[in-house]
């Protein structure tokens, strides 16, 4: 069984970063493009796809398709423009589905 | 003949005495008015006697006359367009003479005596005959050519056959018997009512009887021949679904007995067949049927009657080689008013307080229909299909009718009050209808229609009942827990389900769909499926599929003239060409 791999989706100038980390880059230019672009990773065996919140907030349909799929694992990450802060609001949601409380941001019941 | 004396009057239930020739089932003339009656029960010297028709005033002394006839029917030229009450009296005629409603002791014939019908000779002057040989026939309507039969227990030589216009009652032939009688034979036969009229062998069901409704054909078959059954709550289309298979349903004669249900409804039968086309031959539907009526206001024991002549006048025409189609609205009413007269008997009562021979008696009815081999020395082929519906009370299908009725039918057609009430029509259920035909008209379809009819078929009802399981995940989760593809299949379901199962009995294209065009457009929306699950998997997102502008025309299509088929072409390869779009947009961006 091969390796599962990681990804990086995003605009040409942010994902460029990455490489030097020595994981698979994938510029797009449209949310189209980006839509299609995981579909195709996700049976490529990619495990974990990181993908910008710029390119993330167009597509939300898509990003949602794989949130109740074990694999793969597609986490936001801030762009070269910033953070929208949906990224670590993602982490959030999950945190809680996972155990329940909110441990990590300790702002329970103010939501 | 000896008068009888009523000794007992209990509702329609009269007794008597002082009639020891009598026997069972003979007729019977009660009062001074001459009500009809039949002997039910003998008991020594006292008889037990359904009156069709209404006993009050009547009263112990009141004389008793038999005519040691059976309950019989006269069949002949004069029964197609004709109405007639259980007993077989003309209700038009009891109309223009008496006025609206049937006046106690009236004796008119049920065929009309002075009409002339052209009768044309096909058996020659010394041809060797037997019962069921066709003597000749007479164009009785438009489209149906009356054949005049020879009665069933008669054979031998034709010694003389006339040509010329006739009455009813006229001698059209001679025919010498084996024991050397010359028999006198006439274009009207009298038939028992209870009797099973005789025929040579009986087929199985193989044709499907098409009836224009896309749930029945496509799904729920019921076969040339064949018995199916109706059984649904108050309110869901029980009489709608008889009325559009007596109006669409690829037989040649039809036979509508609505028995014991509201007025009205044969009144819309009324009116409306005479203006509506039979699309096959572009004449009135009335030209092809017979209707026999005893509504909720009528006697009681007549509506026992009415089943048996309705079936007794079905048989006749099938011994002609016709197909023929009988529909029963209510057997229900017809149960009811066996118990009426069972519990007026004092019989033990079984079930629900119905008679115990109830099962019997539905399942003696049920096997009246069947494709058989018609005597008569051509060996022709003819068939009777039954479609009875059901009124359980509440509901509820485990209830005695409905249970001795699924015993003999092979076909089910499970009305929902569910469906009914969420606006669909026809309301029949597809997960717990049922047809036990599928698998012979499947290979018909096959033959016939397009080789790959059985997969389609067999493909949509796979999608249907993924989901109905689909949705109690959505009930419990919600719809974000399923998968896109999950998603697809609630998508294509809830498009046959509308576009597809969905009709609408008074459009007027949408009520009927002939068997090509329910093929395209199944063919069609799995094409959809399966075209867009193609696309799901190149990346496509589900709400572009969703919003694909071509389902529109999908939904709109069973609206399609039947013969502009171009029109299906069209919208597939509009389909294909939208979705191979949205696949190339994220490439070429």
């Amino acid at each position: 069984m091969s390796m599962y791999k990681i990804a990086v989706v995003g605009d040409k100038d942010t994902v460029l970063a990455f490489k030097s980390l020595g994981v698979d880059i994938f510029p797009v230019l449209s949310d189209r493009e980006a839509s299609f672009t995981i579909t195709r990773l996700a049976k490529e065996n990619y495990a974990v796809i990181f993908i910008t919140e710029q390119i993330a907030k167009e597509i939300p349909e898509k990003i949602d398709q794989f949130r109740s799929q074990m694999l793969p694992a597609i986490t936001l990450i801030p762009g070269n423009q910033g953070t929208f802060g949906i990224g670590i609001g993602e982490v959030k949601k999950s945190v809680e589905k996972a155990i329940g409380v909110d441990i990590i941001f300790g702002k329970e019941g103010e939501e | 003949m000896t008068n009888g004396v009523v000794v007992k009057v209990s509702g329609p239930l009269v007794v008597a005495t002082g009639l020891p020739e009598a026997k069972m089932f003979d007729v019977v003339k009660v009062g001074e008015q001459g009500l009809i009656g039949e002997v039910i029960e003998v008991h020594g010297e006292r008889l037990s006697i359904q009156v069709y028709e209404e006993t009050s005033g009547l009263g112990p002394g009141d004389p008793v006359i038999s005519t040691g006839l059976p309950l019989s029917v006269e069949l002949g030229p004069g029964l197609l367009e004709g109405i007639f009450d259980g007993i077989q009296r003309p209700l038009d005629v009891i109309e223009s003479t008496m006025g609206s409603y049937i006046t106690r002791g009236i004796d008119v014939p049920a065929l009309n005596r002075k009409k002339k019908w052209e009768f044309k000779p096909i058996a020659k002057k010394g041809q060797k005959v037997s019962g069921g040989d066709f003597l000749g026939s007479v164009q009785e309507t438009v489209i149906v050519e009356h054949k005049i039969m020879v009665p069933p227990h008669i054979s031998g030589e034709v010694v003389e056959i006339y040509e010329g216009e006739f009455t009813v009652t006229d001698v059209i032939a001679k025919i010498k018997t084996d024991s050397g009688d010359i028999v006198d034979v006439t274009m009207m036969q009298k038939w028992p009512v209870r009797m099973i009229r005789p025929y040579k062998e009986k087929l199985p069901p193989e044709e499907p009887m098409a009836t224009g409704q896309r749930v029945i054909d496509t799904f729920f078959p019921v076969a040339k021949g064949g018995s199916a059954c109706i059984p649904g709550p108050f309110g869901s289309g029980k009489t709608v679904v008889q009325h559009q298979l007596a109006k669409w349903a690829d037989a040649e004669i039809v036979v509508y007995i609505g028995c014991g249900e509201r007025g009205n409804e044969m009144t819309d039968v009324l009116l409306e067949f005479p203006e509506l086309l039979d699309p096959k031959t572009g004449e009135p539907l009335m030209k092809r049927t017979v209707l026999i009526a005893n509504t909720s206001n009528m006697p009681v024991a007549a509506r026992e009657a009415s089943i048996y002549t309705g079936v007794t006048i079905a048989e006749y025409f099938r011994d002609m080689g016709y197909s023929v189609a009988l529909m029963a609205d209510s057997t229900s009413r017809w149960a009811e008013a066996l118990r009426e007269m069972s519990g007026r008997l004092e019989e033990m009562p079984g079930d629900e307080g119905y008679p115990a021979y109830l099962s019997r008696r539905i399942a003696e009815f049920y096997e009246r229909a069947g494709r058989v081999v018609t005597i008569g020395s051509d060996n022709r082929e003819g068939a009777l299909t039954a479609v009875g519906a059901v009124s359980p009370p509440g509901g509820d299908l485990s209830e005695p009718v409905t249970q001795a009725t699924l015993r003999v039918v092979k076909v089910f057609w499970a009305l929902d009050a569910s469906l009914a009430y969420a606006r669909h029509f026809p309301a029949i259920n597809w997960l717990t209808s049922y047809s036990l035909y599928s698998d012979t008209v499947e290979d018909y379809m096959n033959q016939n229609i397009s080789g790959n009819w059985k997969e389609l078929r067999a493909e949509a009802m796979r999608l249907l009942q993924e989901e109905a399981s689909l949705q109690e995940i959505v009930r419990l989760v919600g719809i974000d827990a399923l998968s896109i593809k999950d998603r697809l299949i609630l998508e294509v379901a809830r498009s046959i389900r509308e576009d597809f199962l969905h009709q609408n009995a008074f459009h007027e294209v949408d009520t009927y769909t002939s068997l090509n065009k329910q093929y395209r457009m199944l063919k069609l929306i799995l094409m959809f499926y399966e075209e867009s699950k193609k696309a799901i998997d190149s990346g496509v997102v589900f709400s572009e599929i969703e919003n694909l502008p071509v389902r529109e025309r999908i939904g709109r299509v069973k609206y399609a003239d039947e013969k502009d088929m171009k029109i299906f072409d069209e919208i597939e390869s509009e389909l294909k060409q939208q979705l191979k779009a949205l696949m190339e947009g994220g490439k070429a961006e």
